[in-house]
């Protein structure tokens, strides 16, 4: 899966369990003052997330430094690329 | 002939649009005046009646304020009869008196006074911190124990919550957080849907029309309405247990309100 598409995924997930408008979902956006995320929403955020790519990130403590939506894109892909080389191995 | 028609049809609108003013003026004469008066009274009677209340009832409280709270709507509610015509359809009050959490659209500053057309008179509010700086209101409101949930974390919440079902009160939530600004249906945040689960009660929605036509966001001055209230049947939670489940239950009871308030 490429970057792209990981970005792709992570943002319709978003729009369409927290009822977000797509226009809004640009990288630099933050994720409480822009988006308007509660702390509830990180939860939601974290098992929707899970779900969609099969990651792990409940016990992720970079998950607590995601400010914007480019840091969530960027844990995300790391994610992705850490779990497909697990596999590899 | 056809001159003289459009003089009166022209005359008419010309008399509806002087009309529709001098009710403006008048309502935002009436209506602050009378409220004054009625806030003005209340405070003043509030110990009195509290205490007789006390007597009487042997109920707490924090379980009188909410009904004093539900009463000073009912006040409301006639200072702006003469200007606003407010409709409730939905279940009586024997329906409403098990606990639930209600869930309603925001509109306008006053949907909370509206909504005491709904014949539910133990409801703690849910409220964002800023009412809370309002002098006269505040220290009733820290009495009938609504939390100010901008401050709060997660955990008090539901516990204080699990406190008020027990003790069979209902709660009350503004969805969206805050008042619509053009009248649609905003952004729902989930609060509401996970802690009716967690509670195992179920969501009534309160579908709120006409109220934005009072008092919209941003707008100094209040004008006459038609204001329709409508309880909807209560959603049980308890089909939407999976993960997420909560999220499902806020999509669903959404689509609800939507209908509602599209159909009306």
């Amino acid at each position: 899966m490429t970057d792209d598409k990981v970005i792709e995924i992570v943002n319709q997930s978003l729009v369409e369990e927290f009822e977000l408008d797509p226009g809004m979902m640009t990288p630099d956006v933050f994720l409480v003052e822009g988006l308007g995320f509660d702390s509830l929403d990180f939860v939601d955020v974290v098992v929707v997330l899970q779900q969609a790519f099969g990651i792990e990130l409940r016990e992720e403590p970079r998950v607590r430094e995601v400010r914007t939506l480019g840091d969530l894109h960027h844990l995300v892909i790391e994610k992705k690329r850490e779990l497909e080389g697990l596999k590899q191995q | 002939m056809e001159m003289s028609e459009a003089k009166v049809v022209g005359s008419r609108k010309a008399g509806g649009r002087i009309a529709t003013w001098l009710a403006i003026v008048c309502m935002n004469i009436w209506v602050p005046v009378m409220m004054i008066v009625a806030t003005v009274l209340a405070i003043a009677a509030f110990p009195f009646l509290a205490a007789v209340w006390l007597l009487v009832t042997d109920w707490p409280l924090g379980k009188i304020m909410r009904h004093f709270v539900w009463l000073y709507g009912r006040v409301w509610l006639w200072i702006v009869s003469p200007f606003v015509r407010v409709e409730y359809v939905g279940a009586g009050a024997k329906e409403l008196a098990r606990p639930a959490v209600f869930v309603a659209n925001h509109l306008s500053f006053f949907d909370i006074y509206f909504l005491s057309a709904v014949p539910a008179f133990d409801v703690v509010i849910f409220v964002r911190s800023w009412p809370f700086k309002l002098a006269w209101y505040a220290p009733f409101m820290r009495l009938a124990e609504y939390p100010d949930v901008e401050r709060l974390p997660w955990e008090s919440i539901t516990e204080s919550s699990h406190r008020f079902v027990g003790e069979g009160h209902s709660i009350l939530v503004f969805p969206q957080g805050h008042r619509s600004r053009d009248g649609q249906l905003g952004r729902f945040h989930s609060g509401a849907f996970k802690l009716a689960q967690e509670l195992g009660v179920p969501i009534i929605p309160i579908c709120i029309k006409g109220t934005d036509r009072v008092l919209p966001p941003g707008r100094r001055w209040l004008a006459p309405s038609r204001v329709r209230i409508e309880c909807l049947e209560p959603v049980d939670p308890s089909a939407f247990q999976q993960e997420l489940g909560h999220i499902k239950l806020r999509k669903h009871v959404k689509k609800l309100m939507g209908a509602c308030l599209a159909g009306n």
